[in-house]
């Protein structure tokens, strides 16, 4: 009985904890946002629906991180840092479209080639997808090693 | 397997600071970025082409060399013809530097002339199309584009000949005088001869006359071309009407003949 109590204080204190971690790092996401946006300012006035398209991808992320850390230690938690890996590279992906920026402002035209720094960042998110695949197969193969030794 | 997954992370990690760092330091450099045009230079010069200098300052205060620098203008016509296009590149300007570029653009004016008379006698407007880029920081290939109009003065704006004026030079031959007048609107002063052929009705050279002028730009000339013509009364009666065939010549071009009908 006590130890069941015990048992259920460590799962409230680790959920507690969860809570508070992905709580901590949402803000900590979020601020960040919140103190870049206003350097961007400029930018939203030439790119239509830069603002709008900036917010949707910190909320998915935000909402995929919150996931992922409430579902700590469970396959979950990899399951949607995948995801999030993947939604950082479709993002980039199709707000990319042909990797080249442009704008005009009154008679001046604006082209920036952003290919290679877009190809660098999709293999940087390739890496954090290929570790976060590499991790659940890592958690998976323990679980399993974990639960043949108990049936030895 | 937990060591090299670790590994693996931290790896991601330190190259997306990296990545970041480097962005933050571009989007400062770009603000430690300093453009300047100078103040536009126009020349003639003796073998007939019209330099038109273009001073550019770049003062790159910012963490990265600026690569492949290159400004292209390109001169066309109302109708869209090319007149003139002039490319400059700068393979690099480092970072730290205060670089001074000139654009140069040459204009023939021959050829510009041979496209009509519009451009000796009227004012115009030139198109400009007016392309410059660089590679920032290695992976930021940026361009830059833009048209406007320029504004052509006709060096021989409003060119006019009034009606001529008989009178008696000697016993022989008349003197007519015909009064020539132009502004010059060119941008750059004007040196040189207008010769005249005055022809009568039945189109017979009745005289020639040579007149050297000095019009600085933007100023205007009025003058008599002075022809000594025969006295009879078949020339006179056939004088009363004509033309003339006025031909200019001028260091920079020539041109000619601009016919004008009198009386």
């Amino acid at each position: 009985m006590a130890e069941q109590q015990k048992k259920n204080k460590n799962l409230v204190r680790d959920i507690s904890f969860r809570v508070a971690k992905a709580a901590v790092k949402a803000i900590l996401v979020y601020l960040l946002y919140f103190l870049v946006a206003p350097m961007l300012a400029p930018l939203f006035g030439l790119i239509p629906g830069l603002l709008e398209s900036i917010e949707v991808f910190v909320a998915v992320y935000i909402v995929l991180m919150i996931l992922g850390d409430l579902t700590a230690k469970t396959v979950f938690q990899y399951f949607f840092g995948t995801a999030r890996a993947l939604f950082f590279m479709a993002y980039l992906l199709l707000s990319m479209g042909d990797s080249v920026f442009s704008t005009s402002y009154e008679n001046f035209s604006l082209t920036v080639n952003l290919t290679i720094f877009y190809t660098i960042m999709v293999l940087l998110s390739l890496l954090g997808f290929a570790t976060t695949i590499l991790q659940a197969i890592n958690f998976m193969h323990e679980k399993a090693e974990a639960s043949s030794n108990l049936q030895l | 397997m937990n060591v090299p997954i670790r590994a693996l992370g931290i790896a991601t990690s330190i190259f997306w600071i990296f990545l970041i760092g480097f962005i933050a330091l571009a989007a400062y450099s770009v603000k430690d970025l300093n453009f300047d045009i100078g103040e536009p230079q126009f020349a003639a010069s003796p073998d007939g082409q019209l330099m038109f200098s273009l001073p550019l300052y770049i003062d790159n205060r910012g963490y990265y060399s600026l690569k492949e620098f290159y400004l292209s203008t390109v001169f066309s016509d109302a109708e869209g013809a090319e007149i003139s296009r002039a490319n400059t590149f700068v393979p690099v300007i480092p970072h730290g530097e205060n670089v001074t570029i000139l654009h140069n653009v040459t204009l023939s004016a021959d050829s510009l002339f041979e496209k009509g008379e519009q451009y000796l006698f009227n004012d115009n407007n030139l198109s400009v199309a007016v392309t410059a880029g660089l590679n920032f920081a290695e992976i930021f290939p940026a361009q830059i584009s833009t048209n406007f109009t320029f504004p052509w003065g006709a060096p021989f704006y409003n060119f006019a000949l009034g009606e001529p004026t008989f009178g008696r030079f000697n016993s022989t031959h008349g003197a007519v005088a015909v009064p020539m007048s132009f502004e010059n609107h060119a941008f750059f002063d004007l040196i040189g001869n207008i010769r005249i052929e005055l022809y009568d009705s039945g189109n017979s050279l009745l005289g020639e006359s040579q007149t050297a002028f000095n019009v600085p730009q933007y100023s205007s000339y009025d003058g008599d071309a002075e022809f000594h013509v025969p006295l009879n009364t078949a020339s006179l009666s056939a004088a009363q009407n004509g033309h003339c065939n006025v031909y200019f010549s001028t260091p920079i071009f020539e041109y000619g003949p601009l016919v004008i009908p009198y009386g």
